[in-house]
């Protein structure tokens, strides 16, 4: 059966032809720089230098890489930014799971409203939420360290919003089921509800790590000292004024950040399409 | 003994539009009773009410002797198969059937007999390793019901479980449910629209519309001794014939033809007071003549339809459709027929309530 789809001819008429063109346009567009990044960061300083747009470095060399681990205490950075993204990802999932399903199986005054309130703070700038924000971790004591980063990102509307869409999916009768056998909700959610949702919850996961993991702003307000660091304020000691002009360090930093979301998400792109294309499971 | 009890039961979810207005309905313990009645009559509701699904808009429901109003469903000892089956599609045929017992901590060896004794009845021996999506429709059924019965609940309440099975599947599949009835003697409340279900399953069946319950008796008073023009028309296929006709000077006249009934319905008809009333006759008791006698109406051969056993004969009289469902023996070349009641299987109603004015006592 498979075979038969490999040695198809496919034909493509005029407008199919268009799209495809314009799709590989698209992915040159959004690969080049990707492309660029790691080719440089291979090359020698000067061969940077002097052939920028080349993609093929002249001599291999992995000095840049090594620069980047004398400089900074790469693996504790690697670890802070890997702490950071999962627990924000660990507890934002948690809490987007009980609230959308509260939202979805829970009747009760205001539900509508107050998801319309939740929602629309994914409207709300993070400027706006910033400075006291600020205060608050600073009160807190939190101020330059993991934990401060963490602690504002518990929830995320967009992760209620995405789970509750998904368990709109699943037939109510099957809760009723449960409800009708004494089970308790959290044992619904843990034994029904999740499994059955679950390509939603790792790609509305994968979504919240890898934001986390290349968050700029707010990590820069929090952390101050090299060893709390994560990647993306590693990143940016190689890039500012004072941080030094070898583009290749810059470039080999950039490519260490990138590895692991990277293959997170090829390894589990399927859900992510999954979820943005038909939300979830079928009864 | 009563088992299920709504006294003056509502259901409403906007107080404006009642779903169940002002039910009042006896389960026996033991019985096997059905909720019959078009789509939108509100018989699931109070299967759900039952169930806690649902809550209660005023009036009390009673189980057991006890007031379940506030009591959450986890705590009414229901066994409930929906009309969706309502399967786990994650867990494998055996994890379904045994998942609420695992959850309620029961000891493993009575699971594991429950689950057997279970598998046996439902014929799903060999199954249980298979998940619900490689299950056909009569299977998933059968573990719905099979999830139902392990819990040996008091009550067993379905919510139209057939209605996704084939014709011939449902019949087997209704032989099954008896069976289980009657191998464990549960409360057996069981909502269904069709009426050959209805009629084959239940002990009794309680006929509802728009809220409320037109009627409550067994198949047989039901079918034969209907309260109603509703429950007339509602039960029998084809439905039964309603025609409107006249009483005065103690004949009834169709259309421009009079006939004479004999003394027993005319001493209803006067004891009722009124001139007019609605007559029904079910189709198999329709009686079509070829030759003209004094007590026949003239009416016209319109369409025969052809069901193998029997025929069906659309047939106009005063200018209303009927039909006639005889053996297929009978003559039909005639267009014109004459139809002479039967007067054993007539039933009349008042015209203005549609209420049976009952039954003479010669024939009841």
């Amino acid at each position: 059966m498979w075979k038969g789809v490999y040695t198809m001819k496919i034909k493509l008429n005029g407008r199919q032809w268009g799209w495809h063109i314009f799709l590989c346009l698209l992915v040159m567009f959004l690969l080049a720089p990707i492309l660029y990044a790691i080719s440089t960061s291979f090359k020698t300083l000067s061969d940077a230098t002097n052939n920028v747009l080349s993609l093929i470095p002249e001599k291999f060399s992995v000095e840049s890489y090594k620069s980047v681990l004398m400089r900074i205490p790469f693996i504790k950075i690697t670890t802070n930014t890997f702490f950071i993204a999962s627990s924000v990802t660990l507890f934002k999932i948690i809490t987007s799971v009980l609230a959308a399903y509260s939202l979805v199986y829970f009747r009760f005054r205001g539900r509508n409203a107050l998801y319309f309130i939740l929602i629309s703070t994914m409207f709300i700038p993070f400027t706006v939420t910033m400075i006291p924000n600020y205060l608050t971790i600073g009160k807190l004591g939190l101020l330059n360290s993991s934990w401060g980063v963490i602690l504002p990102q518990l929830a995320d509307a967009l992760g209620i919003f995405l789970l509750r869409q998904s368990m709109r999916t699943i037939p109510r009768s099957l809760i009723e089921v449960c409800q009708l056998d004494n089970i308790g909700h959290l044992r619904i959610i843990k034994d029904i509800v999740v499994p059955l949702i679950k390509p939603s919850i790792i790609s509305t996961g994968i979504i919240f790590f890898i934001n986390s993991w290349n968050e700029y702003v707010w990590p820069v307000l929090i952390l101050k000292t090299e060893e709390h660091f994560t990647l993306s304020l590693a990143l940016q000691m190689f890039i500012n004024a004072e941080g030094g002009t070898d583009v290749t360090v810059a470039m080999a930093i950039s490519v260490m950040t990138m590895i692991l979301p990277l293959a997170l998400y090829i390894i589990f792109q399927r859900f992510i399409i999954n979820t943005f294309t038909q939300s979830g499971i079928k009864g | 003994m009563n088992s299920i009890v709504f006294e003056h039961v509502d259901k409403t979810y906007d107080k404006k539009v009642f779903v169940i207005k002002d039910l009042n309905l006896a389960i026996k313990k033991g019985e096997r009773i059905i909720l019959l009645g078009p789509s939108g009559c509100g018989k699931s509701t109070t299967l759900r009410m039952i169930a806690g699904l649902e809550t209660i808009s005023a009036g009390n429901l009673f189980m057991g002797d006890k007031l379940v109003n506030n009591i959450p469903s986890g705590e009414r000892e229901v066994a409930m198969v929906f009309q969706n089956y309502a399967l786990f599609p994650h867990m494998s045929v055996e994890d379904n059937i045994s998942y609420g017992l695992k959850i309620q901590k029961m000891p493993k060896d009575e699971i594991a007999n429950r689950l057997k004794e279970a598998l046996r009845i439902l014929e799903l021996e060999g199954l249980e390793k298979r998940k619900p999506r490689e299950l056909s429709g009569g299977q998933r059924q059968r573990v719905a019901l099979a999830r139902a019965v392990v819990k040996r609940s008091d009550y067993f309440l379905l919510d139209e479980p057939l209605s996704n099975l084939d014709a011939q599947l449902r019949a087997h599949a209704r032989k099954q449910l008896v069976k289980i009835h009657e191998t464990f003697h549960q409360t057996l409340v069981y909502v269904t629209h069709d009426q050959v279900e209805a009629m084959t399953v239940g002990n009794r069946i309680a006929l509802m519309n728009k809220g409320d319950i037109q009627m409550i008796d067994t198949p047989k008073k039901v079918y034969n001794r209907p309260v109603n023009v509703f429950t007339a028309k509602f039960i029998g296929s084809p439905p039964m014939n309603i025609i409107n006709i006249e009483y005065a000077d103690g004949q009834i006249i169709i259309g421009e033809h009079r006939i004479t009934p004999p003394e027993m319905w005319k001493r209803l008809m006067y004891k009722n007071g009124k001139d007019r009333f609605i007559m029904g006759i079910r189709p198999e008791h329709v009686k079509l003549i070829i030759n003209k006698e004094d007590d026949a109406v003239p009416c016209s051969i319109r369409y025969i339809e052809d069901y193998g056993n029997d025929i069906g004969m659309y047939f106009s009289m005063a200018g209303e459709e009927m039909i006639a469902v005889c053996d297929s023996n009978a003559p039909i070349n005639n267009q014109e027929v004459y139809f002479h009641p039967d007067y054993k299987n007539i039933h009349l109603f008042d015209a203005d309530t549609e209420n049976s004015i009952g039954y003479p006592q010669e024939i009841d």
